[in-house]
């Protein structure tokens, strides 16, 4: 009769989470080393049916809306068929999705959910704006959309461009070439890092570099615009990159610098005269005039999204009441103050505000099985962002805030011409792994100030093997840990080189650390280890 | 029963059977399995014996464009 009740509660509600109450071991779900599930995880009725119906048949009839109103189905084929970097990575996308959202329930599925559909759509829009105007599907021809488009490192800030609203359309060169696809499938950037070292580049460099070199020595990137605008961010070895690019690309090209050292103020006159240089660049090969109106419009919007993302941060801190789980907030927050203002970030914002605002009315703990509050520093895996998802399931190691989510901590000011400027510039100079990252001491050691912000107990280091800047800093960490007795463990990762360091291997460091030094028995054991080694 | 009536049940029908079809595909993982043993491994054959452009064999003109140098 129990068993019946058991098997009954299970059907209803899901598996309960820990192995004391008889937990759901979601690794016996693997077909190993594949990553694939023998099935998907029955979360109970409630949660089963809206991952079934609101996550993953929406988003498949999404995505076809999407391709279909943004740029086309033939354009979508064509790309495909060309491109192997879409092809190869985009359609699993699904998977994407389970991997990150694992074991959820409640809320913080809903709310998850959410940021990661935003940034397929966000993708979508990208890569079809891409091939509704790339001359090598459109037999060499130059069409109208080709001609209102530049290209950019994904590393400058898509708010400079913001003059020309409506007018000309940026489209980052490897924010979805490469950036996304690492996350989303680790195996397809590989063929470009080997690309770039079968023609005689060391394999020693940042290989995020390598990976943005390898897409254009193997010829894969679209010809979607008649100009670009390059940046060092974030090394010497980005440097490099755009040299290549230059060479490939064989266009007018802008190089927007980035200061090394920019707590300055007499450095942010430069780059605040650089910012302006480049709009006068692209008012030259454009011949449209920069729009102080549209600026300020669009910078007042992405203010918007700022201000919600400060009361995300204000739950997140205080309570324990936030719905976005570790990756869903750090890959939403990084993509969407990367890229600039969207429609969508706008959409879905509405939609997590109110999943939020339930949360905190009805104080709904998300994530219940919390054992440690942990922040994420410095830059992640990018072939393993899921980690937290797993690292909760397992350990009950919750992620609550990241670097990647902090660097840009900042509205612009809007009220004249010289401060929106100076505040741009600022923004500039706070780049993805700038800030944070390479960006000094002072930078990096604002980790203890958003620990205790935060209410954090745990520190999840990250360290880039190939990341010279950081790798300096190591020891310095080490120390401050001990004097500050910080509870912390290293997660060693060549960005998006998944061979140097496995899967397999970060979960063990994190094992060793959590059984050795906190004497903690897992809430699910079977997470511990397995083999995912084939896994997208 | 009207025709209408009748239609309507049919079509209720067949909105339940493929809602049963389609869940069988999610819960399976049938849309995983598929992607992972059929269509990318095509894809990737298809991929690596692609004719590419040798692009180092394009010419680097450095000089090609002027510097875009404003401020000076």
């Amino acid at each position: 009769m129990a068993n019946i009740k058991k098997a009954l509660r299970d059907f209803w509600y899901g598996k309960p989470h820990s192995a004391e109450e008889g937990g759901r071991r979601i690794a016996d779900l693997y077909i190993q080393p594949t990553g694939l599930y023998k099935h998907r995880e029955w979360r109970g009725v409630k949660d089963t049916l809206y991952y079934f119906y609101m996550i993953w048949l929406y988003n498949y009839i999404f995505m076809v809306k999407d391709v279909m109103v943004m740029g086309g189905l033939v354009n979508f084929v064509k790309g495909v068929w060309r491109y192997r970097w879409v092809g190869q990575t985009y359609l699993p996308v699904l998977h994407w999705f389970d991997r990150g959202l694992e074991g959820m329930r409640g809320e913080a599925l809903r709310g998850s959910a959410w940021h990661y559909r935003a940034m397929v759509s966000s993708t979508i829009r990208q890569f079809q704006r891409m091939f509704a105007s790339d001359t090598r599907l459109h037999g060499g021809k130059q069409n109208e959309l080709y001609k209102r488009n530049i290209a950019h490192n994904e590393t400058v800030w898509g708010g400079v461009f913001y003059p020309w609203d409506g007018e000309i359309t940026n489209v980052p060169l490897e924010m979805i070439p490469y950036f996304v696809t690492c996350h989303v499938n680790s195996h397809t950037v590989l063929n470009y890092i080997d690309a770039v070292q079968s023609i005689g580049l060391p394999g020693d460099p940042c290989p995020m570099c390598q990976a943005e070199s390898g897409i254009f020595v193997l010829d894969d990137v679209p010809d979607f615009a008649p100009a670009v605008v390059t940046c060092n961010e974030a090394c010497d070895a980005s440097v490099s990159t755009s040299t290549l690019q230059d060479w490939f690309f064989d266009k007018p090209l802008f190089s927007l610098p980035m200061p090394m050292i920019f707590d300055d103020p007499l450095v942010k006159k430069y780059v605040m005269r650089e910012i302006e240089e480049l709009w006068k660049f692209i008012e030259d090969q454009y011949g449209i005039p920069f729009s102080w109106d549209k600026l300020v419009r669009k910078l007042e919007l992405q203010n918007e999204l700022q201000r919600f993302e400060w009361e995300k941060w204000e739950v997140d801190s205080k309570s324990s009441y936030y719905p976005i789980n570790g990756v869903a907030q750090a890959l939403y927050r990084i993509y969407q103050s990367q890229y600039g203002d969207w429609e969508i970030w706008h959409a879905t914002d509405k939609k997590v505000r109110k999943i939020m605002e339930k949360c905190v009315s009805r104080k709904i703990n998300t994530f219940p099985q919390t054992r440690h509050r942990v922040i994420a520093w410095s830059c992640a895996p990018l072939y393993y962002s899921n980690w937290c998802t797993w690292a909760y399931n397992c350990w009950g190691l919750n992620v609550v805030i990241n670097m990647d989510s902090l660097m840009f901590d900042m509205t612009i000011r809007t009220d004249s011409y010289e401060n929106t400027l100076e505040d741009m510039a600022q923004y500039h100079m706070w780049a993805p792994m700038r800030r944070m990252a390479v960006g000094g001491m002072k930078h990096m050691f604002e980790l203890w100030e958003y620990m205790e912000r935060f209410n954090c107990d745990m520190v999840a280091m990250y360290d880039q093997l190939q990341c010279k800047g950081v790798q300096g800093l190591h020891g310095l960490f080490e120390d401050e840990f001990r004097n500050r007795n910080v509870n912390a463990f290293w997660i060693p990762h060549a960005l998006p080189d998944s061979r140097t360091v496995s899967r397999a291997e970060i979960r063990r460091l994190i094992n060793d650390y959590m059984t050795t030094v906190m004497h903690e028995e897992p809430l699910d054991p079977s997470l511990l280890d397995f083999d995912d080694g084939m896994t997208w | 029963m009207c025709k209408l009536g009748k239609f309507l049940l049919k079509l209720l029908g067949v909105v339940a059977l493929l809602n049963v079809a389609l869940f069988c595909v999610f819960f399976f993982d049938l849309d995983g399995k598929f992607l992972f043993h059929v269509f990318e491994p095509f894809m990737k054959n298809h991929y690596d014996n692609m004719a590419r452009k040798d692009t180092l064999k394009a010419p680097y003109d450095m000089d090609k464009f002027p510097k875009y140098d404003y401020n000076s």
